[in-house]
């Protein structure tokens, strides 16, 4: 029997909800050039210094992830085998969610090195993610979340689809198995959620998905795959020249600015909530209520 | 003869009227609990006796009204404010209790700048206090993590304490006077002064009795200036923590007062500090705060400590200054965790001891190895340190399990409570004490009498003095 094998794509991000206001620093980009941008050193406000917040698992890979494993336990309920790999481009913060992953029974865990830099210029995630599949021949399936923050494009699904000369599905919210080669996709378009049936392989990217929290490890899962090792690649292994790459790009970070979200209001006085209400009423309600 | 739930709630009705007496069914549900059975309440199972009503009193007058009512009928009283008790303190464990909320008493009633101290209704949040004096440059100098939700009548009955209390002290070191009603209706005023030697210091009677002995309605506070500007912030990472424990033992009895002093083991360290800590490693913190050269020479006293130990390396301490500012519990973060607990089956619980520094390193490590080696589904289990004193610290217990194989009603009884008794045992055994901040509430009530010993005899006594028939909070300090 053939097995369907899934491919998760994940990344780690700044956790930007632990960043202090301060770190919110809105200005011109200090060094700007493909590399992305450089921070500090002008004293000037100059870019969002990320370095001193935990990194956490982009929300929507981490969507990816949990799908994959569910998607394999509901295929195996239908006999279908199902293998699961996650590949990841980043530097060292990325190792102890390899190590998880295993932990959950992930079959492969791959780290292609990557110094930070690759933000803002998503061509070379995925060229890199894109070869990664091509030198693997290991997937049918390539899953992805569908952007990863702030300093995200939301490019990289459809460039690495490109690359891989495969169809891409995004904002994608279930996908059942329905053979080796088959899936069930349900994805949000403009007017609604569209469902279809994709032949592999394909490449779809995770949106706003009811299953959006990694299930986590409990310590005897991580001790009984403890033998197994993560893999770590060099952009290199996979004929890519990062710094080449980087000179081509055609994006660059010239400015950050600060979106105004504040939403217009009143507040209500009032010394008690009664009062308040009242004045709630008496200032808002009672006018509406009268055009009825 | 006690009453049916309908003449409860018309007592209660005479007593505070009808807007102030809370019925709806799903209130009352969820005020049969606290925290400590979060996954139950997560997944809206409920396995306590739902209360016959919240009552919400908005005077001390009110809150003698309601106790009296429910001293003469034997009705089981619940005395709640910010509900951000993690023991079980606000269960409802009798059926037909009563649940006396005294959140609508907020009243910030004065800020002495000059006599350094400030009044205020029990149901005023720590955090809008807070930020009241800070208008003047003053801080109370209290800040647990639950200080954007927690109110100040809790917090002192539940001898609450703060990430700063190495230099402040615990609530009990911050609270000048109160004022508390007891279940006869008897209002009793303690007054504010900066010390007295008039008999036994009867404060204690009241801070801290969880609500098993009267009602706080109101307290006066030390304030202090605040001068962030000065703050100096230290981390490091060290080897093992019984060096570690060492190192905070010498700041302490060489006299050194940060504000923050904490010990985080390699799991419980890695969960806050994997993007700068390598993995294995334990870490050291310090804040050094005050008047500009106190907290300059507090923090080259902690350096020179450290220096002696060439095991400890220190890291940058923006690091350090960035976690601080993220570590308090918002609405934000519960929202998350309860969204968390509920796809996954993960849930976080924690447990507080203390011991002197001859005891702490074996307690840690027995609690530790215990739970390891007898509780299911751990995915994470380890600890820190985060509040020292002159003879010992303490070692607030940290783990996730995955709830798996059980319905939410069995998870604390699963999971929990068995982690509960192995810290609880382990701490007894080494002579430690079993609760550190949280107060008992109802999950570490079984061990009061251990945790007692002969003295038991006085707690006892001042239930039976100030609380004859039994009526304050069943279960909780006092076993049912």
């Amino acid at each position: 029997m053939n097995a369907m094998r899934i491919l998760v794509c994940f990344k780690v991000t700044p956790d930007y909800e632990a960043l202090r206001e301060a770190d919110w620093a809105a200005g011109e980009a200090d060094c700007v050039s493909g590399a992305g941008v450089a921070v500090g050193g002008t004293g000037v406000a100059s870019g969002v210094e990320t370095r001193y917040v935990p990194r956490i698992l982009d929300c929507f890979d981490e969507s990816a992830l949990e799908m994959a494993l569910r998607m394999r336990e509901a295929a195996a309920r239908d006999g279908v085998a199902v293998g699961l790999g996650a590949v990841a481009v980043g530097g060292r913060e990325v190792e102890p969610h390899l190590r998880t992953l295993l932990a959950l029974g992930y079959e492969r865990a791959t780290r292609v090195h990557a110094e930070a830099g690759l933000d803002f210029v998503p061509t070379v995630t995925a060229s890199i993610v894109a070869r990664y599949v091509q030198e693997t021949n290991k997937t049918d399936l390539l899953m992805l979340g569908c952007c990863s923050g702030p300093d995200d494009s939301g490019m990289v699904p459809f460039l690495v689809a490109e690359e891989l000369g495969w169809p891409c599905l995004t904002q994608v919210t279930e996908v059942t198995v329905l053979s080796d080669d088959r899936v069930r996709v349900a994805h949000m378009i403009d007017d609604g959620l569209l469902r279809m049936t994709v032949r592999l392989p394909c490449v779809l990217g995770v949106g706003n998905a009811v299953v959006a929290r990694l299930r986590v490890p409990t310590l005897t899962d991580r001790l009984a795959r403890r033998d197994q090792h993560t893999e770590l690649l060099q952009a290199t292994d996979l004929g890519i020249d990062v710094p080449a790459e980087l000179g081509r790009a055609t994006c660059v970070l010239t400015r950050l600015q600060v979106i105004d979200r504040s939403r217009a209001g009143v507040i209500i006085g009032g010394e008690t909530p009664r009062a308040k209400a009242q004045a709630l009423f008496d200032s808002h309600l009672k006018s509406m209520i009268e055009k009825l | 003869m006690s009453l049916s739930r309908e003449a409860i709630v018309e007592g209660l009705h005479h007593i505070l009227g009808t807007d102030s007496v809370v019925t709806d069914e799903r209130i009352l549900r969820e005020s049969s609990i606290d925290r400590f059975r979060m996954f139950e309440d997560i997944h809206g199972v409920y396995t306590q006796p739902i209360p016959a009503a919240v009552a919400m009193a908005r005077s001390t007058e009110q809150v003698a009204g309601v106790l009296r009512f429910a001293n003469e009928h034997g009705i089981n009283v619940v005395a709640r404010t910010g509900r951000t008790a993690t023991e079980g303190g606000l269960e409802t464990a009798v059926a037909d209790s009563l649940v006396l909320d005294g959140s609508g008493m907020n009243q910030i009633l004065s800020i002495d700048a000059y006599n350094m101290q400030a009044t205020c209704q029990c149901g005023v949040p720590l955090q809008v206090l807070e930020d009241r004096v800070r208008e003047q440059g003053l801080t109370t100098g209290h800040s647990p993590q639950s200080k954007p939700l927690a109110h100040m009548g809790g917090l002192t009955a539940t001898r609450s304490i703060g990430q700063l209390s190495t230099l402040y002290g615990g609530i009990e070191d911050m609270i000048v006077g109160l004022e508390a009603v007891f279940p006869d209706g008897t209002v009793t005023r303690i007054k504010n002064v900066p010390r007295r030697a008039v008999g036994p210091d009867i404060r204690h009677v009241i801070i801290g009795n969880e609500g098993t002995l009267c009602y706080i309605t109101e307290v006066t506070v030390k304030l202090f200036p605040y001068l962030p500007e000065n703050n100096i912030f230290l981390g490091y990472t060290v080897d093992t923590m019984k060096t570690g424990f060492e190192v905070l033992r010498e700041v302490m009895v060489n006299g050194y007062r940060p504000s923050v002093a904490r010990l985080y083991d390699p799991a419980d360290g890695a969960y806050h500090f994997a993007h700068f800590v390598p993995e294995g490693l334990s870490v050291l913190i310090f804040v050094a705060e005050g008047p500009a050269g106190i907290a300059k020479a507090t923090a080259e006293g902690i350096e020179a400590i450290v220096a002696r130990h060439p095991e400890c390396r220190q890291v940058e301490s923006r690091y350090i200054s960035t976690w601080f500012a993220d570590l308090n519990w918002g609405p934000d973060k519960i929202a998350r965790e309860r969204e968390g607990i509920l796809q996954t089956g993960n849930i976080n619980r924690t447990t507080e001891v203390s011991g002197d520094w001859g005891r702490i390193n074996d307690i840690y490590e027995s609690a530790l190895r215990r739970i390891l080696a007898e509780i299911p589904d751990i995915t994470m289990a380890g600890g820190h340190s985060s509040h020292s004193y002159i003879n010992g610290t303490n070692m607030y217990f940290n783990y996730f399990y995955n709830v798996v194989d059980c319905g939410p009603e069995e998870e604390v009884t699963k999971y929990h409570t068995p982690i509960n008794r192995i810290i609880c045992e382990e701490t007894l055994r080494h002579g430690g004490a079993i609760v550190h901040h949280h107060g008992l509430g109802k999950a570490r009530t079984p061990w009061v009498k251990d945790e007692y010993g002969s003295s038991y005899y006085i707690l006892e006594g001042l239930k039976r003095t100030f609380d004859p028939n039994g009526i304050m909070n069943k279960g909780t300090i006092i076993p049912a």
